[in-house]
């Protein structure tokens, strides 16, 4: 399997689409909205407990889309509901599932979410998380113990661009390449020109960035389109992460419209 | 300092209704500077508690007693004649106050008035804020003297999550994110280089466990001896 640094590598743009877990136990509607734009994207994006909400642990879906899309699949991992233990032993048992392209991201706080009450881990940061993958695809633990087998990880990281100010953000931005990050995937993003003035501020980043467009409704659709093509024909991103609120049909449309 | 504050009424008054004779134990040290539990809030809470059992047609007699500290034995003992008087201590100590005077008392139910809150400073007249969470490894003079730990909600230490809008955390528009203040603090005291040291994981071991501390000086003094 070609993982997706490699895929960015190859194909010099790429495209790709979040899907929610469903809160309960049928995987069938996100199976088949995968099967409608799975042949469109380069990488479907699984995310995890969204906002805070709770859902289907995201490792399920991630293999299933893994045994039957032909894109790649990105597992979203957050360090709010797991620690140190937890996050190494899931990211063992996603790579020994076929699933080796991870977002490692803090995740947003649980009082934005449907369980405010609910106690949060954080026992790792991002980056720290980096740090923790990093090790185990070199075949070790973060206390240097050897494992019985390393996984082949490639890594990702989230990016906010429009957070202001800026410097703190480049910090971390700095630290999560040297934790291992391989790509960066922003948040959704308000235009081009926030990208192109973040690009101004910070640099050159060192790896390929994925422009996040997000619709939030089907009115949204054509301008988010118009964002990507400029995004794209301005040559400010490696790709394009597209996302809908967790709208089936917006989705849809907007792979429809920006994908391959 | 120890900040705490007084439980509702209600539930006090329903923990105690039992009782025939109680004492109300007031601290003079933390918990008297946050107006919550020092000898002034143990006589209001104790004439309240007075009318309420009347009230309730309860025959209840509430006295009050006040130490230095109820996290300190020899302030403790002060209390041992009053409290084999009472049928219930009703503390109004910190949660460490609290538990020492019951271990002090395992035949009297102790009882908590206080619901203790964090370790913070005064801010202004009545208003307290968090400051540190004990994490028994401080990482402040990297920091710039903010705790990421405490001030930032998610415990961030290698820099700030994506969330911040316009430097304000993503928890709460009302508060500063804490990155942006520890940011701003190495930048106007010219340590930005701080910020590039990648923090490793955190050794949480120490503070998995009931902490337990002793001072050197004292071991060295005293081991000898036994
Ligand atoms: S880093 Fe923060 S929580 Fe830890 S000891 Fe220092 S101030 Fe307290
Ligand atoms: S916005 Fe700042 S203070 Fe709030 S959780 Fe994120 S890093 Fe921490």
């Amino acid at each position: 399997m070609t993982s997706f640094a490699q895929a960015i590598k190859d194909k010099g743009f790429v495209v790709t689409a979040e899907l929610d877990p469903p809160r309960g136990v049928d995987l069938g509607p996100l199976m088949a909205l995968a099967g409608r734009i799975g042949a469109k994207v380069d990488a479907l994006v699984v995310s995890d407990n969204q906002g805070a909400n709770l859902r289907q642990a995201p490792w399920w879906a991630a293999h299933r889309l893994a045994e039957t899309i032909p894109a790649e699949v990105i597992l979203t991992l957050t360090c709010r509901d797991r620690n140190r233990l937890s996050l190494g032993g899931d990211i063992l048992a996603a790579a020994a599932s076929g699933v080796d392209n991870l977002l490692l991201v803090s995740g947003d706080f649980v009082s934005l979410g449907d369980h405010p009450q609910a106690k949060p881990v954080y026992d790792l940061d991002s980056v720290q998380a980096l740090m923790l993958a990093n090790g185990l695809a070199q075949g070790h633990d973060l206390n240097g113990q050897e494992l019985a087998g390393a996984p082949e990880l490639c890594l990702g990281a989230v990016l906010a661009p429009e957070a202001r100010p800026l410097a703190p953000q480049l910090v971390k931005l700095r630290k999560k390449r040297a934790a291992g990050a391989g790509f960066f995937i922003t948040r959704p993003l308000s235009g081009p020109d926030a990208l192109k003035t973040f690009l101004q501020e910070a640099g050159e980043l060192g790896a390929p960035i994925i422009a996040g467009v997000q619709a939030k409704n089907p009115e949204g659709v054509a301008a988010a389109a118009e964002m990507a093509k400029a995004i794209r024909a301005g040559g400010l991103a490696q790709g394009l992460h597209l996302s809908a609120s967790g709208d089936p049909e917006t989705l849809a449309s907007l792979v429809e419209a920006c994908g391959r | 300092m120890i900040v705490a504050e007084r439980k509702p009424f209600a539930e006090i008054a329903q923990a105690v209704a039992g009782y025939r004779r109680v004492l109300v134990v007031g601290c003079g040290t933390c918990v008297a500077v946050c107006l919550a539990g020092g000898e002034k809030e143990a006589g209001i809470l104790a004439a309240q508690l007075d009318l309420a059992g009347q009230l309730a047609g309860r025959q209840q007699r509430f006295a009050t007693a006040c130490v230095e500290r109820q996290c300190d034995r020899e302030f403790l003992s002060e209390l041992d004649a009053a409290a084999r008087e009472h049928d219930a201590l009703l503390s109004l100590a910190c949660g460490a106050g609290v538990q020492f005077l019951a271990e002090r008392h395992p035949t009297l139910p102790v009882l908590a008035g206080l619901n203790t809150t964090f370790i913070g400073v005064n801010q202004d007249v009545g208003r307290w804020d968090e400051r540190c969470r004990a994490c028994t490894d401080c990482l402040l003079s990297l920091t710039g003297g903010v705790c990421p730990v405490t001030m930032c909600p998610k415990g961030m230490v290698n820099g700030p999550c994506g969330g911040a809008v316009e430097g304000r955390c993503e928890t709460d528009p009302e508060r500063d994110c804490a990155w942006t203040v520890i940011h701003a603090r190495l930048s106007d005291s010219d340590r930005l280089a701080n910020l590039e040291v990648l923090v490793p994981p955190r050794d949480h071991s120490r503070a998995n466990l009931p902490g337990r501390q002793a001072h050197a000086a004292y071991l060295r003094r005293y081991s000898s001896h036994d």
